[in-house]
């Protein structure tokens, strides 16, 4: 039995607040209130007085480990952390983006989130389908089991079977559709550079109003730069507000990579990054 | 506003033939900026570089570009042209049209197309090039040599005679490789020992010659000039700056390990030195062997060991050397004959390879050089099979150069201490080399009997249990023989040692198919590598013979000495840099750089470049995500300004 919204968001108060009472980290990030209960905020607690504001429902999808990179290096942090997002932040720590001493990880075990947009539940189609977090220094709750546990790459059948003209349309056509509000960029933990490569100017990489040309040049170069480094987490979909599938896409990356290198995105902190790490019995498949 | 000269190069026809290149030269002469366009027979030639400087003066040119061969071939030539007529070498643009156009294509109007397209790409770039400032760095004097096998030893004592100061790394416990194996060497019969060890010992009384035995190279950074490598010292458990090489403990030792040195044919001690003039002579453990490192009790070495040497608590440890240039010579295995079950290694007593016959010539060797089989006889009759997994394109399609004459060499050495009958299975013989037919001939007096056909098949006899029947086709005659004999020796390919692959990644060095490490140039580089500092010597490159082995050797001496022999060394201006205002902090090019030139900065969170160990290779500006690394010569602008030329096309 998995232990329910409400708990879990008093055991994440609770937790923050001895954190932040005991002066182990210097702030919690966690979810606050949004306008209504289905839009729930990123929130940061720097004090005890701060917890209060907290919640914890099945609309918090947002991946906290988004803001981690924001704060100077060696701030100590807590963090909340559902499945997907505790790998993201194992990813960040796999790049040396943060610490793994300077953080606290809050664990969340959770079945039944939803999205806001749809009130769909979230599964395994739209992000990697893991119920509870790979790394954690709390668990605020019990890990759940018994759930189904599915393939996060059982979607793309369908974009599989396409030929490749057929295919080039489908994502002509869905990227076609992007308005360029960058959206998915804010959304993305992996997201971090600054300035993105479709901001210069010199060399202009694309062009920056939507249009073709540019919106290939930036999806396709971004899903590129996120090639072993996606979690999988569904955020940029989820963020779209012209419902771009943008996950299929990361997720047929995601799986070419995990095939070639045998390693997954954020799934255990003494891994390297797949894509710039040379391993001799790395696969030469990638050459063909 | 530029004013670019475009130069088209005829290669006599090597490219004309597929190019056309005067088309190619009027074509150039319409595209914008180009003031000049001429094409030229050799370009190369002295009147083709005299009409390039003057045209520069003349036309006032502040680019060249020359359109030809791969710029590792006139690359420099046609920038002393540059330098020479008062612009920066930098300003050149090679457009290669010989490997990358004409070499590719029989089709001229394919060959022109492709040559029209780079060579649009290039006046692109061509635009946007700007002066740049070669580098000068200081140069180590020392030197590494890898291996020490008898290359090894000939090229570490040249350098060190020319009062270098060498590091010779060998992965075993004594210096000598091979050739400390054999008992004679072919066509002169000399003694392999008697011409070798005074060179061992030269090694080690040198005093420029820094013997490093037991150890490997686990890690290479920095670049021509400027190497840091690390070396492993394996843990010997014996510390050789205590030991007085008494070898007491060797003798006390109840330990049983197998010879290697002896090819596996008898056991040797635990702690031990693998022959008696072994250098360095001083004993090492084999932790395998070890009683005490086996059962937790023994220690007799320790106890008898007078100078306390003995130290089972070793570690392996590690340094690192700073070197100008280095020497890989690590030589070969055999092949592994067991898997050619047809012949019976492994399965057959009376069937050896022909280190292990080596072996039994050798008087040092486990039967003290007389010629007496596993079962304790001498033969009465033996076969020689040439070309086993060598000629083979099921193993190794390279002829190993080398079995020839040395099957010719055993088949004197079984006359001279047998009373057998020797017959030789062979394809082709070959035997060429200074007094290799000489020889040839000398050992068909001997009454060995030549049967020209592979040695198909080594079955045992169905009617004299103990001796094999050796089947092959004589290619003579046409007939099939079966030949029943006491003692079968395998000629087995030689092939590049196990590790080359890993040796090779180290070194940044190319290989071929098999794992035999790629020259430069077959004729004209044969010793240089694609990894500039880096030479190569002996069989490690394609099999050879001692001969040509130390020949190599001296001749790869001479090529380290002449980059460590200068102070400086002119480095090529194409560094990499990072803005760091773009810069996200992602350390992908720290993570990438094969020379450890970026590194992060903490305090700012962005990367930097140590541009005296960047070698301009481009990784971290094709991983930087955000583009704030610039590659001089090859900017992003600069490359996408090439790539918008070619794909007008």
């Amino acid at each position: 039995m998995a232990t329910s919204f409400k708990q879990i968001e008093e055991n994440l108060k609770t937790e923050a607040g001895k954190l932040l009472d005991a002066g182990k980290v210097s702030m919690v990030l966690a979810y606050g209130r949004g306008y209504d209960e289905k839009h729930p905020l990123p929130y940061v607690a720097r004090s005890l007085a701060d917890v209060d504001g907290m919640v914890f429902n099945e609309y918090c999808t947002a991946n906290l480990a988004r803001y981690l990179v924001r704060y100077p290096r060696g701030t100590k942090i807590g963090i909340a952390a559902k499945a997907a997002d505790s790998r993201a932040v194992i990813q960040l720590i796999q790049e040396d983006k943060v610490k793994r001493d300077d953080l606290v990880i809050l664990g969340i075990p959770v079945y039944g989130m939803k999205n806001a947009k749809t009130d769909e539940a979230i599964d395994a189609k739209t992000t990697c389908g893991l119920y509870n977090p790979v790394i954690y220094d709390v668990l605020l709750g019990e890990e759940v089991h018994g759930q189904p546990v599915l393939s996060p790459y059982e979607v793309l059948e369908k974009v599989e079977a396409m030929g490749q003209d057929e295919r080039f349309a489908f994502w002509k056509k869905e990227l076609d559709r992007c308005i360029r509000c960058y959206a998915c960029r804010k959304a993305c933990p992996m997201c971090y550079c600054d300035p993105c490569f479709i901001d210069q100017n010199k060399p202009k990489w694309g062009e920056k109003s939507p249009e073709t040309g540019g919106n290939l040049m930036y999806h396709l170069t971004r899903f590129h730069h996120l090639a072993g480094r996606c979690i999988d987490c569904g955020e940029c979909s989820r963020a779209c507000p012209v419902d771009i599938p943008l996950y299929l896409f990361h997720k047929k990356v995601a799986k070419e990579c995990e095939e070639m290198f045998g390693q997954a995105a954020g799934m255990s902190i003494d891994e390297k990054p797949a894509l710039i790490n040379f391993r001799v019995e790395d696969s030469d498949k990638i050459l063909e | 506003m530029s004013r670019i000269g475009v130069f088209v190069c005829h290669c006599g026809l090597n490219i004309a033939k597929t190019v056309r290149v005067s088309e190619l030269a009027q074509f150039a002469a319409t595209l914008p900026d180009v003031v000049v366009a001429k094409d030229y027979k050799f370009m190369c030639s002295t009147p083709g570089q005299e009409m390039i400087a003057n045209d520069i003066k003349e036309h006032r040119l502040d680019r060249v570009i020359v359109t030809a061969c791969s710029p590792l071939m006139h690359e420099q030539t046609f920038r002393k042209v540059l330098s020479a007529s008062g612009l920066n070498q930098y300003l050149l643009t090679i457009v290669n049209i010989r490997e990358q156009v004409s070499w590719v294509t029989h089709d001229i109007d394919e060959g022109t197309a492709k040559s029209k397209a780079l060579l649009n790409g290039a006046v692109n770039r061509a635009r946007l090039l700007a002066p740049l400032t070669s580098r000068v760095i200081d140069v180590n004097p020392d030197v590494m040599v890898v291996g020490g096998g008898i290359a090894g030893i000939q090229a570490a004592l040249e350098l060190a005679n020319t009062g270098r100061k060498v590091y010779l790394v060998e992965k075993n416990s004594t210096i000598g490789g091979h050739m400390a194996q054999f008992d004679k060497t072919f066509p002169t019969l000399d003694c392999s020992a008697c011409i070798l060890t005074p060179k061992m010992d030269s090694v080690m009384q040198n005093k420029n010659i820094t013997l490093m035995t037991s150890c490997e190279v686990s890690e290479v950074k920095g670049y021509v000039g400027n190497f840091d490598i690390t070396v492993k010292q394996k843990a010997r458990y014996v510390d050789h700056d205590k030991c007085n090489a008494c070898l007491a403990c060797t003798e006390k030792c109840p330990g049983k390990g197998v010879s290697e040195w002896d090819e596996g044919l008898v056991k040797r001690k635990a702690i031990y030195i693998p022959f008696p003039q072994a250098v360095p002579q001083k004993p090492i453990i084999d932790r395998d062997a070890c009683t005490y490192f086996i059962k937790g009790k023994c220690r007799l070495c320790e106890k008898v060991c007078e100078q306390k040497a003995i130290d089972f608590e070793q570690q392996d440890t590690f340094s690192t050397m700073k070197v100008g240039a280095v020497i890989v010579a690590t030589g070969y295995d055999l092949m592994d004959t067991k898997p050619l079950v047809q012949y019976g290694y492994g399965k057959y007593p009376g069937v050896y390879n022909a280190l292990e016959v080596e072996r039994l010539f050798n008087s040092a060797g486990p039967t003290g050089g007389k010629v007496t089989m596993r079962d304790g006889k001498e033969p009465q009759a033996i076969a020689i099979l040439h070309c086993i997994g060598s000629r083979d394109k099921n193993n190794y399609e390279h002829c190993s150069r080398v079995c020839c004459m040395y099957s010719l060499k055993f088949a004197h050495l079984f006359k001279e201490k047998t009373s057998a009958d020797v017959y030789q299975f062979y394809i082709d013989m070959r035997a060429a080399g200074k007094g290799y037919e000489e020889f040839y001939n000398r050992i068909i007096e001997e009454d060995v009997k030549f049967i020209r056909g592979k040695g198909a098949r080594v079955a045992e006899s169905a009617d004299e249990p103990g001796r094999l029947i050796v089947e092959a086709e004589d290619t003579i005659t046409g007939k099939f023989i079966k030949l029943p004999v006491d003692m079968v020796v395998l000629s087995p390919a030689m092939k590049p040692r196990a590790d080359s692959k890993d040796l090779a990644r180290l070194f940044n060095l190319s290989t071929d198919k098999y794992g035999f490490f790629m020259e430069r140039h077959p004729k004209l580089a044969p010793l240089s590598t694609m990894s500039e500092g880096i030479f190569i010597a002996g069989v490690c490159q394609s099999p050879k013979d001692i001969p040509d082995t130390v020949a190599q050797a001296n001749g790869a001496a001479a090529e380290a000495l002449t980059i460590v022999v200068k102070d400086k060394m002119e480095l090529e201006a194409t560094t990499a840099m990072v803005n760091p205002a773009s810069c996200c902090g992602c350390q992908n090019c720290v993570r990438v750089c094969p020379y450890g030139a970026p590194f992060f900065k903490e305090d700012k969170g962005v990367s930097e470049i140590n541009e005296a160990l960047c070698k301009g290779c481009g990784l971290c500006a094709s991983v930087c995500p955000s583009s704030a690394i610039i590659a001089r010569h090859f900017t992003n602008e600069q490359v996408l300004a090439e790539m918008e030329g070619l794909m007008e096309f």
